[in-house]
Order: structure tokens, then sequence, then C-alpha cells
């Protein structure tokens, strides 16, 4: 690639006004060196995208159909590794899927123990993605700081868990480590720290330039749009329904926990913005009180590794929206089948909806703020049908393109910065095609 | 159980089924191929109950059953309906909810079922581009891995 994005872009913004002709975007092929993966075929005009067809599944690994030839206890800790954040939830809402057609209740305290690792989890969600949304549309500064707070939960989690991310800490009725002793207070300090924090970088996102111009107004959808297309989670929060799990069918501890639930009315990406650190005070208070009110008991009911025939779905709220387990035994040591459906699955069409109408550079911001499962930004291809000219970026020179597009005055000290990185992009390429 | 579920339960029999309860705030309903579209149109248009969670396939040796999973506040209702083995061909609701047009997608891969009406049923979503197409749809119990390793090329990897 010889042109600098900047000329590139004057070239297809000059595009637009001499042909009115869609040209075609292949986004995001794979490659097993990067990030996940995943396809976007986008139609443009000019700058402006008209239409994406979506084709995931390059990391899809059978679970489903691993899980049938599995005992129940081993298909939890597998189904906890579908995620590498949100992984708890997973196993909680497989859990009760599977409880539910045995005949054993869990006990209070497994219930409270699970919901304070299930908000240390979306509050420690939520601070990746806020530090990823800085990020992308070019404020590092955020980015450091927020995943430096982010080390305070997963301190935290860690401490109560033993491991940061696959806690492996969920049984069937129940779960397998107390809660330490003397973590009260520690907790309740390092919750009141991160609400401080939270509120502090509220204050940021909405007076910083960089904040408000990159995600203000951008990827906007009508609430209509979003129930029809079945959003979950902050997705749907953020038009101002009120779809949330822990609200509308309580499980674990959240029909005894006082619970506030969070939604904007704005519709863009900034909404989207307050709406999670909203979410990550609501989520710090819940941990507080439950592990005020912990109670006392025993943490697990030992159940029989044969589950009765039946079937049953589960339904919890992970940090990225409602996730839905369902499960059928026939009686026998493995699963007849189990289904598993994931939040980013479900928000996908809203994010379709969302980039229709957006430009190029608004790509990277939009498609991080649905919080996908898939880090798919590296390598587009650009392939412009009048001019059969072909070019192709990697996701850090789309997010300098974008960082350009918004704020040119950046450029010259920005340019050489994509410069080096296009260099080593380039050695990596050619590393993997001297390979026999 | 709410009064949406009841409204729906006296509809379901007006269309000659029965609205089972399963436990506590779930039920489910089978339904013939089709009425299907009807009973569905009328839970989403008529009681607005427009979530729709998922939609998961079953093999049950000699049908598939498809079963819609939709929820309203704390109900969950499972409308489940059967298509033969021997010709899998369903017809799609994106027209009544839009949001079912990756999970038709998903089920087609998985299951080999084609969705009439859906505008991307011959894309394939979830599975690779070179799938053999003799070979078994994935999630059926008749598909073994051990074979999709084989054919797909993946023994190697494997060891």
């Amino acid at each position: 690639m010889t042109e600098t994005p900047d000329q590139q872009r004057k070239e297809a913004s000059a595009g637009l006004m001499e042909y009115s002709a869609e040209s075609l975007v292949p986004f995001g092929p794979i490659h097993p060196a990067l990030k996940e993966p995943e396809y976007f075929k986008l139609v443009l005009e000019g700058e402006r995208i008209v239409n994406v067809i979506p084709r995931i599944g390059y990391v899809h690994r059978g679970l489903e159909k691993a899980a049938e030839s599995r005992p129940w206890v081993q298909n939890m800790y597998m189904f906890e590794r579908t995620c590498g954040i949100c992984s708890f939830v997973h196993s909680v809402c497989y859990g009760q899927a599977v409880e539910e057609l045995t005949m054993f209740q869990t006990p209070r305290r497994a219930k409270y123990i699970r919901t304070i690792i299930l908000e240390m989890e979306r509050i420690h969600s939520h601070l990746l993605w806020v530090g990823l949304m800085g990020h992308w549309a070019g404020f590092d500064t955020l980015f450091m700081w927020v995943w430096n707070d982010r080390e305070v939960v997963l301190d935290l989690v860690e401490a109560i868990s033993g491991n940061r991310v696959h806690k492996s800490m969920n049984a069937f009725c129940g779960v397998r480590r107390d809660m330490p002793e003397n973590m009260e207070d520690r907790i309740v300090e390092r919750m009141k720290f991160l609400t401080d924090r939270a509120r502090y970088y509220r204050e940021i996102i909405d007076t910083e330039e960089t904040m408000l111009k990159r995600t203000e107004n951008i990827g906007r959808v009508s609430a209509d749009t979003v129930e029809k297309l079945c959003a979950v989670g902050p997705m749907a929060r953020y038009v101002g329904l009120r779809r949330d799990v822990r609200l509308n069918d309580p499980y674990a501890a959240y029909d005894e926990i006082p619970l506030d639930i969070v939604t904007r009315n704005e519709g863009d990406v900034h909404g989207l913005l307050r709406l999670r650190l909203d979410e990550l005070i609501a989520s710090a208070n819940v941990v507080s009180y439950a592990v005020k009110n912990l109670p006392d008991g025993p943490i697990r009911v030992k159940i029989p590794p044969i589950i009765p025939a039946g079937e049953h779905s589960s339904h919890c709220e992970a940090p990225r929206g409602e996730i839905f387990y369902y499960a059928k035994s026939s009686g026998g040591r493995t699963p007849e089948r189990i289904k598993s459906r994931q939040p980013t699955m479900a928000n996908l069409p809203t994010a379709l909806e969302m980039l229709k109408g957006q430009t190029l550079a608004d790509i990277p911001v939009v498609l991080t703020a649905i919080d996908p499962c898939f880090g798919c930004m590296d390598r587009m291809s650009f392939y412009d049908t009048e001019t059969n000219r072909k070019w192709t970026w990697s996701g850090e020179e789309l997010r300098q393109f974008g960082i350009n597009y918004y704020f040119p005055e950046r450029k010259k000290k920005q340019g050489s910065l994509a410069e080096s990185v296009r260099q080593k992009a380039s050695h990596v390429e050619r590393a993997f095609a001297e390979e026999p | 159980m709410s009064e949406t579920v009841t409204r729906f339960g006296s509809y379901a029999e007006e269309v000659g089924t029965k609205l089972t309860p399963l436990r506590k705030n779930e039920s489910i309903v089978e339904i013939p191929q089709d009425k299907l579209k009807a009973l569905i149109s009328h839970l989403v248009n008529d009681l607005h109950v427009r979530h729709l969670m998922t939609i998961t396939g079953l093999d049950l040796g000699q049908n598939l059953a498809i079963t819609y999973h939709f929820s309203m506040e704390q109900d969950t209702i499972h409308v489940r309906t059967f298509v033969p083995k021997t010709e899998p061909v369903a017809l799609s609701i994106v027209d009544i909810v839009p949001g079912a047009i990756l999970y038709e997608m998903e089920l087609h891969d998985m299951f080999g079922i084609e969705f009439v009406g859906n505008p991307w049923k011959d894309r394939k979503l979830l599975l690779p581009e070179e799938w053999p197409d003799d070979l078994p749809p994935p999630l059926l119990k008749s598909s073994k891995a051990d074979q999709i390793r084989k054919r797909l090329g993946l023994e190697a990897a494997k060891k």
C-alpha cells in the first residue's frame, strides 16, 4: 500500500461524487495469528455503509455436539470455557437448567456467593469494554486507566475463587469454595473505590472532546427496531427497554437484593457508555449488599451423577445480555441435547442495523459498542467495483483512519505510527507466506 | 401464570392444541407446521410477546423438533413444531419476528432444515464453506465427530 489513509479517504469521497454505484467491502477475513476472527461483507456507497452481511463461525468449537458425549458435571466446566470474559455466568445458567431437572435445592449461602461473583464479573467485563472503547476511539489514556482499575476487581475474584478468569468454582446445587474469612471490609472498600472511579470516568466521557466526537449520535437505532430484532442486555436498555433477566425472572439471590436497573434513552454509542458505567455502580452496590448480608449455612448439596429424564431451559443476565441454556435429559450420565445461545448472537442483527448509514470510520466504534465476543478488527480488504482498485488495511490502520477522519490535526503524528505498524504487519505477513 | 399466558392458552385451544405447563412460569405448546405462523403471529402481534430468545433443534429419530423460546417478563413460552427428517422444510417466521434470521440460519447449518421465506437461507453462517454436501448436518445423532474430522482433513490437527 503506497497511499496514506487520508489520501484514500479523499479518493473515496471523490468516488462518491463521481459514481453512485455500490462497492463491496469484505471485512475481516481470518488468520490464526489474529484476534477472534469474524467476517462481514459491507456494501458501501462511497463511504456510507448501506448493507452488511455477516459470516460468523470461524472459531465455532462444536460445544453443543461435544456436550452430548460428556458427563453432566464435566459439561459445566466445558461451558464455562465458552467465553474468556464472562465465564461464570455460563456455568450458573447451565447449572440452573440441570438443577431444575433434579429435585435438589441450592442453599441460600451458595446463591449469595454466586451473585457476588456474577456481579464482580459484570464489573470486570464493563471496565474492559470501557477501556476498549477508549482505545478504538483514539483515547488510549482512558484505556490504560480503566484497565488498571480492572485489576482491583480481578484481584478480588482471585482471592475468592482462586482464579482470575475461569473460576471453575460453580457446582450443581452449590459452589465449591466458601468465601474467605475477613474479606468483607476489603470488598466493601474496593467497591467504593470502583464506584468513585466510575463516577470520574462518567465525567470524562461527558466532557472529553475525543469521546464526545466519536460516540455522540453514532449508531442510532429506534426502540421499535431493537425490540423487533430481539436484542438483549445493554443493547436493549440503551433505547429505554426494561429488559433484564435479573429483574424479570430473578435467579441466584437477585430476588432478595435491592437492584437498580439502569435504562437510558439516548440510543447512541455515548448512551451505551453512560449506561455501562451506571450499571457498574449498580453492580458495586449489589456486591457490597450481598457481602454484608451473606447468610450462614451450607454451600453445597451433593447430587447423584445421573440426571432424571426431562427438559428445562434457563436464562441469565450476562454482562453482554441474556444468555440461554436448554437441557434435555433421557435419564443417563450424558445429556441428550444441550443448547446454548450467547448474547452476541442475539445482538448481531441490531449491530448490523446500527452500521447502516454510518461511515467507514465509525466501524470500529460501532462494532465495539455492542461489546462483541469477537475482536475482529484485524485485516480488512477493500474493493472498489468501479475503478477495480484493491487495497488492504489491518485493524490498526482502520483505527488510525477513524482517528484521522475525526481529528485531522493529529494526522502527522499518528501517520508515522501507522507507518511503523504497517511495516510490522507486512513483516508478519511475509513470515507466514514463506512458510511451506 | 400471567393473564397473557392464560389468553394464549385459550387461543391455543381454539386452533386445536393445548398449552401444557411445564413448571412455574414455563409452558409448552405443540403445533403442526401449517398452523405455526398463525399461532406465532397471535403471540407476537396481539399479545405483544415480542422477545424470541432462540430457536432450538432436536433430533427425535423420525422427526426433527423445532422449538421457539419466547419470553415475556417472568413467563417463558415454548412453541414446538415438527418436520420429518426425510424432508426437513419449515416455514420461516422472519416476517413476524425479524430477529429470528440468524437462529434460522444456525438451524439450517446444524440440522439441515430449510426455512422457506428466510432471505439468507442459502448462506452458511457457522459451518465452513468447504463442508461436504454428503455429510449429515453435525447436530443430527447420525453424525459422528470422528467422521467429520476425517472428512474435513482435521485428523492431523488432532494428533
